[in-house]
């Protein structure tokens, strides 16, 4: 083995560690069970209510199923990944856990890296278990199940939860205070939130910006683009969203808008967790 | 690895929080084998320095372990440091996962080591393995950080009030342990109790408001119950320092602002925190061991 590859190697160990560690930590706290329970939960009430026999604009069966749980996700999923990864790294310093285990020579990519993973994991299996289940039971029940929107739901749920995940991360790095962090965490999740709808409803209805502008900052918006995606494979033409429709699919058109949809909030949960890690790795550690 | 001189020095290191300055031009270098006891009131800059020698804290000036960056080499670097702080963290991990963790991370096999130190401590890895690490008690939660920190069979050895939750027997066990560490371990042992710790230093170093106010370096190591000739040359004659030397029987000669006297070596630490506010008075301290 040359010289040269020692210390990938110590990096793949010390990240594989962290990640395992993260993981049987997660496993273990109240957080995940209640998360798993939420996500869970919400797929098995649904069932339970019988929302796939009932019709809402055409849609029935597991589509309609799926429409709902994108409403759930939408509402849930950002905030309860923004609160328990916040205190990541903050959290982790105030009790001086940080000064005990960055003694140990773990490289900080790898133990940054390491969590930021494991929290993927730990957030994505529960909501890729309660799709999983939905399919399953919709098998059972000899409903026609559509594989390409569970696929691509998936994929944007797993963009969003990581869109959420470097954002949290970021937020962790960069205040020394759980309090501070946790009331960052609620400020960015109310923001996204208010400009899904009701801001730039008020702002269109107002006319006083161009409504191209109003719809391209609603479309940096991972809240928005993950709604717009998900509606979009059940929509094909947005009449859903009107008039704003003509302008997404004039400029991006479906596949373009899919595509968006994906590696939008996957190249944000990127550009958050890179600059958290920045400022981890160039500041005091704890 | 060989060391030019020094295996650790630190040049210049200045850390301010919040315009408060922790860390006022400091200046230490330590060698091969040193033990040193550092000692000095809270907010002296202890755990500051502590931080800065594992790479935690981002400081101006210069800093070289083992003739590597803490900051830039942290993983190297921290192969060859053990640490046991001063407050045990609240780590969610189990016991027996913790011992897995370390063990991961380290490049000399450690595990057995682990657990044969710790049962020396009187602390059953084994039986508690499943527990969560911060469900143990305070003396088990330090026994355990201890033979974490001793079976990597570190070359430098950075403790922060090690023995503080420790029970008699388990303050007999660590200090066992401590005598059985090769002569080449570097240590550096911050304790209000300096007297327990006499047996194992050759050097004391104290700090104020950010520096490094004494340094004393011993001949050989320092056994408790022995005594110390000392001779203390002060720049100018001041009343209260006067009546200090006097509380410990020392006597001006001939030579002005020359005292002399004796001084056991459990009471050492109790005399420099005297006189540590005459500090700009001091010109020269010598000590021999009788």
């Amino acid at each position: 083995m040359s010289t040269l590859n020692l210390p990938l190697i110590g990096f793949q160990n010390s990240f594989i560690t962290t990640v395992i560690a993260e993981i049987r930590e997660s496993f273990r706290a109240k957080w995940f069970f209640l998360y798993t329970l939420i996500f869970g939960g919400a797929i098995v009430m649904l069932l339970a209510l019988g929302i796939t026999e009932s019709q809402v604009l055409g849609f029935t069966g597991l589509s309609r199923l799926l429409i709902t749980y994108i409403q759930l996700c939408v509402a849930i999923l950002p905030i309860f990944i923004l609160i328990t990864t916040v205190r990541t790294v903050v959290g982790d310093r105030e009790s001086n856990v940080l000064e005990y285990i960055l003694s140990l020579p773990i490289s900080l990519g790898a133990y940054y890296w390491g969590k930021l993973t494991a929290r993927f994991i730990i957030v994505f299996i529960p909501v890729l278990l309660a799709l999983s289940g939905a399919v399953v039971w919709g098998a059972v029940k000899n409903l026609s199940i559509p594989w390409s929107i569970v696929g691509y739901y998936s994929l944007m749920l797993a963009s969003l939860a990581w869109a959420f995940l470097g954002t949290g991360m970021f937020i962790s790095t960069l205040v020394r205070k759980q309090e501070w962090a946790l009331g960052l965490a609620f400020l960015v999740w109310l923001t996204l939130l208010l400009f899904i709808d009701v801001i730039l409803i008020g702002v269109l209805l107002q006319n006083q910006i161009m409504e191209e502008v109003i719809i391209g900052i609603a479309l940096l918006n991972p809240l928005q683009v993950f709604r717009t995606g998900a509606i979009l494979l059940f929509d094909p033409e947005l009449s859903l969203l009107g008039p704003a429709s003509y302008v997404i699919l004039d400029n991006m058109g479906y596949t373009g808008f899919l595509f968006y949809s994906i590696l939008y909030p996957l190249g944000l949960g990127w550009a958050f967790s890179w600059l958290g890690y920045k400022i981890f790795q160039t500041g005091d550690l704890v | 690895m060989v060391y030019k001189k020094y295996m650790i020095k630190l040049s210049k290191i200045n850390k301010t929080f919040a315009q408060h300055q922790v860390l006022d031009d400091l200046e230490l270098e330590l060698k091969i084998g040193d033990r040193i006891a550092l000692i000095g009131q809270n907010g002296a800059g202890k755990t500051t320095l502590i931080r800065t020698l594992l790479g935690q804290y981002v400081a101006e000036g210069q800093l070289s372990m083992f003739g590597l960056n803490p900051r830039q080499q942290r993983v190297e670097v921290l192969q060859k440091i053990g640490f046991v702080p001063q407050h045990s963290p609240p780590i969610q991990m189990s016991v027996g996962e913790l011992v897995d963790f370390s063990a991961s991370l380290s490049l000399n096999p450690m595990k057995e080591e682990v657990h044969a130190l710790a049962g020396k401590l009187e602390f059953d890895i084994e039986a508690q393995a499943g527990k969560p690490f911060f469900k143990l008690s305070g003396g088990m939660k330090q026994k355990l950080l201890i033979a974490l920190a001793l079976s990597k069979r570190p070359e430098f050895l950075i403790m922060d009030e090690p023995a503080a939750n420790l029970d008699p027997a388990g303050r007999k066990a660590f200090f066992d342990e401590l005598s059985l560490l090769p002569q080449k371990t570097t240590m550096l042992l911050s304790s209000h109790r300096v007297d327990e710790l006499l047996p194992f230093i050759n050097r004391i170093i104290e700090m104020d408001c950010g520096r490094i106010v004494h340094d004393k370096q011993f001949a050989g190591e320092i056994k408790a119950g022995k005594s110390l000739a000392c001779k203390i040359q002060i720049t100018a004659e001041d009343e209260a320092i006067s009546k200090i030397f006097d509380s410990w029987k020392f006597t001006n000669g001939s030579n002005p602002g020359l005292y002399s006297g004796k001084l056991a070596e459990v009471d050492l630490m109790r005399f420099f925190n005297e006189i540590a506010q005459f500090s700009n008075l001091i010109k020269e301290i010598k000590m021999e061991a009788e």
